[in-house]
């Protein structure tokens, strides 16, 4: 088929548009992230041009309805970050001992098994978790108080605790698959190499797969700090919402107050707050989230690129 | 000796890895046995006559003799309560005055119990909120509130520290004209209220009445349903199309790595963050409507969830056997006709999955529509109003229920019914793509 | 390779001998003896058993699911596949070195020291020494004495078996098993292991699988051919490879195989 001049540049026209099409398009989802940092960046600057930044990362005095309103939001970052790293520690010993247990211990097919209840996990709305906390755990922490060493009495249920257990579970999921990923890829070979030299099931894991798949675990737990630090709705229901640092810091039993809460409930009345003080002040709380959010994203991206190089290299 | 140690070692480590995959089991079970249990409730309960009046009342619905033959029988049956109320009024004040002042507020106590129990009183106007023309509709409820009238809640501060006591209160009214109601409620409560059980499928469906009190979760599930597949219409052709690009046309090379890490950091963006992006884009912005709207709503989630559905498009196209390409190519078809006769319909279960996935996701998400689509008034949107009109849905009015609605402990059955109905959704989109993975995995191994 | 000849003893023995993946029976009733300090090599084309017997003997196999074994395996007069045996003592006492190079990714050192660390309570000197043993047993030592801290994945692929090599000498063992060590490595690499091999003989027992007939004649004193699972002949080396006496050990070594 041979085809005039005029038919082949037509069709190589219609070629060209075509991929510039799906280039626009693709462009536009994949710059969408662009977008999202420029307009909260565009509401979060009045109120650094206004305010500064000293009040709004040192200052634990967070009165917004006063008049003159103040915003010292160190608190809520300290709850944010309270609540997070206590959900990474509940969650990070059952998360890499589930996921050994998945792709060292367990059968293959108890471990398919078992990958539905890790997406069921995963799949229930953070509301529902949320509601879960507040209608069983709460209830139950307070209660269990009396039966704690030192009859310790839980003022409230909601508290700082609750909110990190049940983060925790929600970061579960993400930990335990990226980890066991990762403890796949550490492959065969390496493990047989182990148990040749008379090494233990425990001995090789802990001495050889985990070393070999650390940097994968490594993101896998970032991407539950993710999670969890991003996590709205739970924290929300469940934290207590009292803008303090707890005395001691470490006494989870007190309420705390986070980024994400703090941003869901104050915006509330969103349409009659748009371009107050308090409205740009959310907004600055939102772009320190996405600021943290890309931090943790860009380190666990360039976790995993190292692991497929250091193992490929192998 | 050495060797035991390091058998012990290992057992324990095998045990702590059980340990773990069974914590998770069960944390899985602790948070949906009794969301769905309770969550049940909502459809399936013991409801008392009241339950059948109201919803002759409200809704129009069950046989109208049979309800007034029954409430005929149950207000015989309620007539001694009434009666004694009214001899003890009378009685009142005839009292001498330090036992007056002992009885009086208990009585007014049990008064109101008893119109909390049976509705108000016969004779007395209606009151004007929903809730208060009916008594208690559901028998669990119903006990409860009988156990508040025989028994008055203190504190007991004796011992050491403080202790919810329950003080009977018959025994304060012995011998007075009211004495004869307390047996009565405790040996006759049944004939009061005539307990059965009672399906209301319709739960899903109906709207609901006087803040939830009534009624069921319709305007809820439609909002839900409006967002996710409002969601999923934006996501879905955008993340289709970014996916044969990056699959099919792409080269590698600068702008390529900078497009996918681009979709990687959407991936990672709070949801919280997407919907003060939605407040401050689409609405203050682009002004999609003229406040919060479903078109927003569903604007903000399709951006949250669009990640997720390039890569598990781009996975599916990934999958698609070379030699179908080639097959199709070495035809003469071009590239576009290849893709849109050969790669496509192959990959289509695999997107099918992403999508479902995805959808369960959008139903779900609570933050992103706060400020940009969910309102708590629980009022149907007609299918012409999504472009400008806010709406309910499941998630943000489970939220509103459980922590901001005036009687929160009263409609718990409306708040596990809708936890559970969410939960169901959501799991039965992720159930639907299990089974669409699996299909596909055995049509490829054939 | 005279003292092949004689009747030496035994060292691990497989007495009507069977493995089976879930039904299918990958090694059918062996009865192969190994003697003790000399090389034997087991032969035979691909998919026919080899690995599957080699990987018997220090029960590797334990670690595949649905893999269970029928009859005795007997190393030093005990059966393998006893109750009371502990695979982890086993192992050490049996040492074996894979076919592709698989070094951790630890540090050379530390991959030498890895197994005598888990047995014994080495002091840093006697570790010290152990590795440098092992190292020098290996014929590594003059290569990687100055980057003993590296990284072992650096090493090329030759280095890397050898490591493997001086890595399960350093426990000690009685026995190595070798699972086509050489098919990786280029034919450099591969010399340089079979003198290793040579050098081995004597101190231990070494059973080696290769699918290289010239490299089971340069070192091996015994020959084992294995056929579908069967052991067809086992027979002296220079035996084996002269005088066949079954038809289809005579085909497969002249190739004429089909
Ligand atoms: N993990 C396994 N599961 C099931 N069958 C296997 C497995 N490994 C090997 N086999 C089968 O056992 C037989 C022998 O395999 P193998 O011992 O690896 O052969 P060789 O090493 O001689 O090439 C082959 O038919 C192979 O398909
Ligand atoms: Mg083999």
């Amino acid at each position: 088929m041979i085809l005039s001049s005029g038919e082949q540049t037509r069709r190589k026209l219609l070629s060209l548009a075509g991929r510039s099409f799906l280039f626009a398009v693709t462009s536009a989802a994949a710059l969408a992230v662009l977008a999202i940092i420029f307009f909260i960046a565009r509401d979060a600057l009045p109120f650094f041009r206004a305010s500064g930044v000293g009040e709004f990362f040192f200052s634990k005095a967070w009165y917004p309805a006063h008049e003159p309103p103040q915003f010292g939001a160190a608190a809520i970052f300290a709850g944010s970050f309270l609540v997070t790293g206590a959900a990474v520690v509940l969650a990070v010993p059952p998360g890499i001992f589930a996921a050994l247990c998945m792709s060292d211990i367990l059968p293959f097919k108890v471990s398919q098994v078992l990958k539905p209840v890790i997406e069921m996990l995963a799949a229930i709305p953070s509301v529902v978790y949320g509601f879960f906390a507040l209608t069983v755990v709460a209830p139950f922490l307070q209660d269990s108080g009396r039966w704690l060493p030192g009859n310790i009495e839980i003022v409230s249920g909601v508290n700082a605790l609750t909110a990190s257990v049940i983060l925790g579970v929600m970061a579960l999921p993400t930990i335990v698959s990226v980890s066991e990923d990762a403890l796949q890829a550490a492959g065969r070979e390496l493990r047989e190499g182990s148990y040749a030299l008379g090494a233990t099931r425990a001995e090789t894991l802990v001495n050889v797969v985990i070393p070999a798949s650390m940097s994968g675990i490594c993101s896998a737990v970032l991407l539950g700090i993710m999670r969890a630090l991003g996590e709205t709705m739970v924290v929300w229901m469940a934290s207590g919402n009292a803008a303090q640092i707890p005395k001691p810091w470490y006494n989870l039993l007190q309420p705390v107050r986070t980024l994400t809460a703090t941003i869901a409930g104050d915006m509330g009345e969103a349409d009659q707050m748009t371009g107050s003080a308090h409205y740009h002040v959310l907004f600055a709380m939102g772009f320190c989230l996405l600021l943290f959010s890309f931090v943790c994203n860009l380190a666990g991206e360039w976790m995993v690129a190292r692991q497929r190089k250091r193992l490929r290299g192998g | 000796m050495r060797m035991l140690t390091r058998k012990i070692l290992d057992r324990a480590f095998t045990a702590g890895g059980y340990l773990a995959v069974a914590l998770m089991t069960l944390f899985l079970l602790w948070v949906l046995v009794p969301i769905f249990v309770k969550g049940a409730g909502a459809y399936v309960f013991v409801g008392t006559v009241e339950y059948r009046r109201m919803m002759l009342g409200e809704f129009g619905r069950g046989n109208e003799q049979r309800v007034a033959a029954e409430w005929a029988e149950v207000q015989r049956a309620r007539e001694p309560v009434y009666e004694a109320i009214a001899a003890f009024e009378r009685e009142l004040p005839a009292l001498p005055v330090a036992r007056r002042k002992e009885l009086k507020p208990a009585f007014q106590a049990v008064r109101e119990g008893v119109a909390v129990l049976l509705g108000p009183a016969p004779g007395k106007p209606l009151p004007a909120l929903t809730r208060m023309i009916y008594g208690q509709t559901r028998w669990r409820q119903a006990q409860d509130k009988a156990a508040n009238i025989l028994f008055e809640e203190t504190w007991d501060y004796s011992g050491n520290g403080s202790q919810k006591v329950h003080v009977p209160r018959q025994p304060l009214f012995e011998g007075t004209a009211l004495a004869p109601v307390f047996p009565l409620l405790r040996k006759e409560l049944r004939s009061l209220l005539r307990p059965r059980l009672t399906f209301y499928p319709r739960f899903l469906t109906d709207p609901s009445i006087d803040a939830h009190f009534f009624g069921g979760i319709g305007p809820e599930v439609l909002g839900t349903v409006y967002l996710a597949l409002g969601a999923m219409l934006i996501a879905v052709p955008l993340g289709i199309v970014a996916a044969v690009y990056f699959q099919e046309y792409a080269r590698e090379g600068p702008v390529l790595t900078f497009l996918r890490s681009c979709v990687n950091t959407l991936a990672g963006v709070p949801s919280v963050v997407f919907g003060l992006f939605g407040l401050a884009f689409f609405i203050n912005t682009l002004h999609v409507s003229p406040g919060k709207s479903v078109l927003a709503g569903a604007l903000t989630l399709a951006l949250l969830v669009l990640p997720t559905v390039i890569r598990s498009s781009e996975e599916a196209i990934a999958a698609v056997p070379r030699a179908y390409k080639e097959g199709a190519l070495a035809l003469g078809a071009g590239q576009w006709r290849t893709v849109l006769t050969v790669i496509l319909p192959a990959a289509l279960p695999g997107i099918l999955t992403g999508i479902v996935i995805s959808m369960g996701r959008a139903a779900g998400e609570t933050a992103p529509v706060v400020f940009t689509a969910a309102v708590s008034v629980g009022k149907w949107v007609t299918p012409s109003e999504v472009l400008s009109q806010p709406t309910p849905a499941l998630s943000w009015n489970l939220y509103n229920l459980c922590t901001e609605h005036e009687a929160v402990e009263e409609i718990r059955h409306v708040q596990y019914g809708m936890a559970a109905t969410l939960v169901l959704i959501v799991l039965a989109l992720n159930l639907a793509a299990i089974l669409i993975r699996a299909r596909v995995a055995k049509r490829l191994k054939v | 390779m005279e003292d092949a000849k004689q009747k030496t003893k035994t060292h691990a023995e497989a007495k009507g001998f069977s493995v089976f993946y879930r039904q299918c029976e990958a090694v059918k009733r062996v009865d192969l003896a190994i003697p003790f300090g000399l090389v034997t090599a087991i032969i035979g084309p691909s998919g026919c058993g080899k690995s599957t017997f080699l990987r018997a003997i220090n029960r590797m196999n334990d670690l595949i699911p649905g893999c269970h074994t029928d009859g005795e395996l007997l190393f030093d007069g005990q059966n393998v596949y006893g109750g009371d045996v502990d695979t982890a003592v086993l192992r050490r006492r049996i040492g074996m070195v894979f076919q592709k190079p698989n070094p951790f990714p630890k540090s050379i050192y530390d991959n030498v020291a890895y197994g005598p660390r888990l047995h014994g309570n080495l002091s840093k000197a006697e570790l010290d020494e152990r590795v440098e043993e092992s190292l020098v047993g290996a014929a590594l030592w003059e290569e990687v004495k100055d980057r003993l801290n590296k990284n072992a994945l650096g090493l090329s692929g030759g280095q890397a078996q050898r490591l493997c090599l001086a890595r399960a000498l350093a426990v000690r063992p009685e026995m190595l098993l070798m699972d086509e060590p050489t098919s990786a490595l280029d034919p450099k690499a591969t010399a340089r292991i079979e003198e290793l091999i040579i050098q081995l003989r004597g101190r231990y027992t070494i059973a080696v699988v290769t699918h290289n007939m010239q490299q089971a004649a340069r070192v091996s004193d015994m020959t084992a051919f294995f056929y579908e699972g069967n052991l067809v002949e086992f027979a002296a080396t220079d035996d084996l490879f002269t005088k066949p006496r079954e038809k289809q050990t005579e085909n497969y070594i002249t190739g004429r195989f089909g």
